[in-house]
């Protein structure tokens, strides 16, 4: 029972730490690679609201903005010229991502911080008892998802957004806006980032390289899961409950390069992934 | 070029006499990465592949060492034994990450993936070798090689310039072109009979050796190993090292590596995080405004100020016709039954179809009627839904397309594909991979072009500009180049998909000339899809109307041109 709740659990937290980069990737074609910064700045914004003592659920919205903001300035300097050259927008937002970590180490220093957890103890479930964060962690993402889901695949923004990627000089002609719609997309998924790293902390603690490890496990997600939700929930689920089972009983180590062996042998055999053609 | 390489062998010799300890020792580790940044420059800068994955192999090649020199022992024979698995291992990794990231139809970012995959899955394989690997906190304490760190500083050092001077010859050589060739147009090199998964396949085993080798290096003069070095932490550095230097350069990423490096060991200790922060901030920058690195930007500096202009390299290409071989054998494609649908959508239905030499079979048809589709179950064996191809006799079954070049078929596109970054000269001389080895060491300086090519090349005026970029060539001498590569591969079968397209009238007047030479003199097989119906009754020999993925005519020019039905089609009027 616990390692079942451990397989939806992790894949609901892999899946909420995936959700800014498959918004970005999905829309925009491009792979950020600063998004283990973003996710890093969103725990450190859990842990300004820790400092300041205010309550602890104010980090998700604190961390949305901050990561929006920044995204904003992002865009705009580096992510707009790279559209055309995928490859090197990876490189240019890796490199974005040494710099954003070397500011906050500047500003927090490098040791290893914990923020407060909004939530703690645990519930008695089904005979069990396992920890409430976690539980609340899957709700939110879940809800995370049908919400962002449905902003993208079903508004006006996400039909403008695809609009723009299958035919740029079109969707201008037929009076989009394309920069706003590339800015807003990017905006929203680094804010996606930022709130994923903020909803992290309770689980794990916050130093300037926290980001990191996730952004390898996110990435490999998102190119199985190609651009749509489902396909990313159904990625998480698997490949994080491949990884739950190899690390509880082969060993933890093992588990983590679960996902990112899973994932490359997949698209090795179905180069499409989780998604469809 | 020459002095250069004096310079720089003169520093080696003399650098530790000017230099303290301190900066040698730092030095020489620089000269380690630098060897594993020139495989990553060969790779990305030259052959369009994004990799992460260096880092890797130069781990395995460290931990090679500092495994047996712990395990086993320090003598000859384990040296020997270490130097070897520090060969072999990452050899046989990297044919593995090479077959998994290249296959036909296989994305760059795929590649990059795997890339990035393989360092994890090593760095997590040492941490699970518990007290073997050193888990962790990595190996210390084996027995190394007695040498002066000067000793250290010269071997190194000697090692990065002789690999340095191979890499250049490498890269300029035919096999160099070829590895260009194959990014930017691997479908091209794919239609010309080429290989070209399994080019990137042996190419990134042989550079994993020489990553392998240069971190077997830095195991015996550091004399500890620890899972960074081979985790993609490292082998991001490593590409920052030749993006910062100037990917595809060589030099750049030598240099690069080299002062970044350095610098870092002296600035590391008084500006920790500032020197990250400003190298992040650089990268940046480079990567958005200064895509090829610096060294462009100093060499056009350097040409300012010296005020001598870069001479363009002559090519003393030497056209040779191929030594004449008994064209005894006569080309025959045979189609029968073939259909091709996607989903419920039938493009084509019941084709059948032969052609043999000395015809010149136009297909006509309205848009739509399936005709690019039809050449293309004709040149891949992997397309068409049901039916069979035989092509000079062997059936195609589920070829792909560089198997099919291979039994005498040739294709055109219809927008002209060349090897844009290449020369004229370069381009043909891929073309010819199939016939002629590339050398591996030697840059182009003979082409061969078997007679049909050699035509194209001179009637087209191709022959006054073997030395131009093929992207600087007019539309008309491309479509014309693409022709002539197509020949040069010397086939028995040729497919032109709208050669004539957007050429004036006197280019379409010179090209008919050459496609009716080829049938009628070089006794080919050519089928042409065109438009222009006056322009395939002046040349073709037999004419086949194709209309909504069937044949409704087949016969010759006069009978076909002039029938109703052809109007009707072409007037939109059939109701069928």
């Amino acid at each position: 029972m616990t390692l079942l709740l451990d397989v939806v659990t992790t894949a609901g937290v892999l899946f909420t730490v995936a959700m800014g980069l498959l918004v970005v990737f999905g829309v925009l074609k491009i792979i950020n690679f600063a998004h283990g910064a973003f996710l890093t700045v969103g725990g450190y914004a859990a842990l300004v609201t820790t400092k300041f003592g205010v309550s602890a659920w104010l980090a998700w919205p604190l961390a949305f903005a901050s990561g929006g903001v920044l995204g904003v300035v992002v865009e705009r300097l580096v992510v707009r010229p790279l559209y055309a050259r995928p490859l090197d927008a990876i490189l240019a937002t890796w490199g974005l991502g040494i710099v954003i970590s070397q500011v906050i180490t500047l500003w927090f220093g490098r040791e290893v911080q914990f923020a407060q957890s909004p939530l703690s103890g645990t519930v008695a479930i089904l005979g069990d008892t396992y920890s409430l964060y976690r539980l609340t962690l899957l709700g939110v993402s879940v809800g995370l998802g049908l919400i962002f889901a449905g902003l993208i695949e079903g508004t006006r923004l996400g039909l403008a957004a695809r609009a723009v990627i299958m035919n740029e000089d079109l969707a201008r002609g037929l009076g989009i806006d394309t920069r706003r719609v590339r800015l807003l997309t990017f905006v929203i998924g680094c804010g996606l980032a930022a709130l994923a790293g903020a909803l992290i902390t309770p689980l794990s603690s916050v130093d300037p390289n926290m980001g990191v490890p996730w952004l390898i496990n996110a990435f490999m997600l998102v190119m199985v899961a190609g651009a749509s939700f489902f396909s990313l929930a159904l990625a998480s689920l698997i490949l994080g409950g491949a990884q739950v089972v190899v690390s509880t009983f082969v060993s933890p180590i093992l588990g983590g390069m679960t996902i990112v062996l899973f994932a490359a042998v997949v698209l090795r055999l179905r180069p499409a992934g989780f998604g469809r053609d | 070029m020459v002095s250069s390489v004096m310079g720089a062998a003169l520093l080696v010799a003399t650098g530790p006499l000017i230099l303290d300890t301190y900066s040698v020792s730092i030095l020489v580790r620089a000269f380690l990465y630098a060897l594993a940044a020139l495989t990553v420059d060969v790779l990305w800068g030259y052959t369009g592949i994004l990799t992460f994955g260096q880092a890797a192999y130069f781990g395995i090649g460290a931990y090679a060492a500092a495994l047996i020199f712990t395990h086993v022992g320090f003598d000859w024979s384990t040296i020997l034994l270490a130097a070897g698995l520090a060969i072999v291992a990452p050899a046989l990794a990297g044919l593995v990450v090479g077959w998994l990231s290249f296959y036909p139809g296989s994305t760059p970012l795929y590649a990059s993936v795997v890339s990035l995959a393989f360092p994890i899955v090593v760095t997590q394989m040492i941490f699970s070798g518990g007290t073997f690997s050193g888990s962790s906190s990595g190996l210390v304490g084996y027995e190394v090689f007695d040498l002066s760190i000067e000793a250290w500083f010269r071997i190194v050092g000697g090692v990065l310039l002789l690999a340095a001077g191979a890499a250049y010859m490498f890269v300029n050589s035919e096999m160099g072109r070829l590895l260009v060739a194959i990014r930017d147009n691997e479908m091209r090199c794919a239609y010309l009979g080429i290989d070209a998964p399994r080019v990137k396949i042996l190419l990134t085993a042989a550079l994993a050796t020489i990553a392998g080798l240069a971190g077997f290096g830095y195991a015996n003069f550091s004399g500890v190993v620890a899972p960074e070095i081979a985790g993609f932490v490292f082998g991001t550095e490593l590409v920052i090292y030749v993006a910062l230097g100037g990917r595809g350069t060589l030099v750049g990423p030598l240099a690069g590596t080299v002062l970044i490096d350095t610098a870092s060991s002296y600035l590391s200790g008084d500006l920790p995080y500032v020197w990250q922060l400003i190298v992040g901030l650089v990268f940046i920058v480079v990567i958005v405004a200064l895509p090829n690195g610096f060294t462009p930007l100093f060499s056009r500096l350097w040409r300012a100020i010296i005020g001598r202009r870069g001479r363009p390299r002559h090519l003393a290409v030497v056209l040779e016709s191929p030594r004449m071989d008994a064209a005894t054998t006569t080309a025959t494609l045979e189609i029968v039954g073939v259909a091709k649908s996607f989903g419920s959508l039938k493009v084509l239905q019941d084709i059948t179809l032969s052609v043999v030499d000395g015809e010149l079979v136009s297909l006509v048809g309205p848009n739509g009627a399936g005709k690019t589709t039809l050449l293309r179950c004709i040149s891949d064996g992997r397309e068409r839904s049901s039916g069979t191809v035989r092509v000079n006799g062997e059936d195609i079954q589920g070829l792909p397309p560089n198997r099919v070049a291979r039994l005498g078929l040739g294709r055109k596109f219809q927008t002209a594909a060349v090897f844009e970054s290449l020369t004229v000269a370069e381009c043909l001389r891929i073309a010819g991979v199939l016939r002629y080895r590339p050398s591996l060491t030697r840059p182009l300086h003979v082409l061969h072009l078997p007679e049909a090519a050699r035509a194209v090349v001179e009637t087209t005026g191709l022959v006054n500009v073997l030395s131009r970029q093929a992207r600087l060539l007019p539309h008309g001498q491309k479509q014309a180049l693409e022709l002539a590569m197509v020949l040069a591969l010397e086939p028995k079968i040729v497919l032109l998909d709208e050669p004539t397209a957007g050429l004036t009238s006197a280019e379409r007047r010179r090209i008919g000339h050459i496609l009716t030479e080829l049938a009628s003199r070089h006794r080919l097989a050519v089928i042409l899809v065109e438009h222009d119906l006056d322009f395939v009754r002046e040349i073709s020999s037999r004419v086949v109307v194709l209309h909504q993925g069937r044949i409704l005519l087949d016969g010759p020019v006069d009978e076909v041109v002039g029938s109703r039905l052809i109007r009707d089609i072409y007037a939109g009027s059939s109701h069928d």
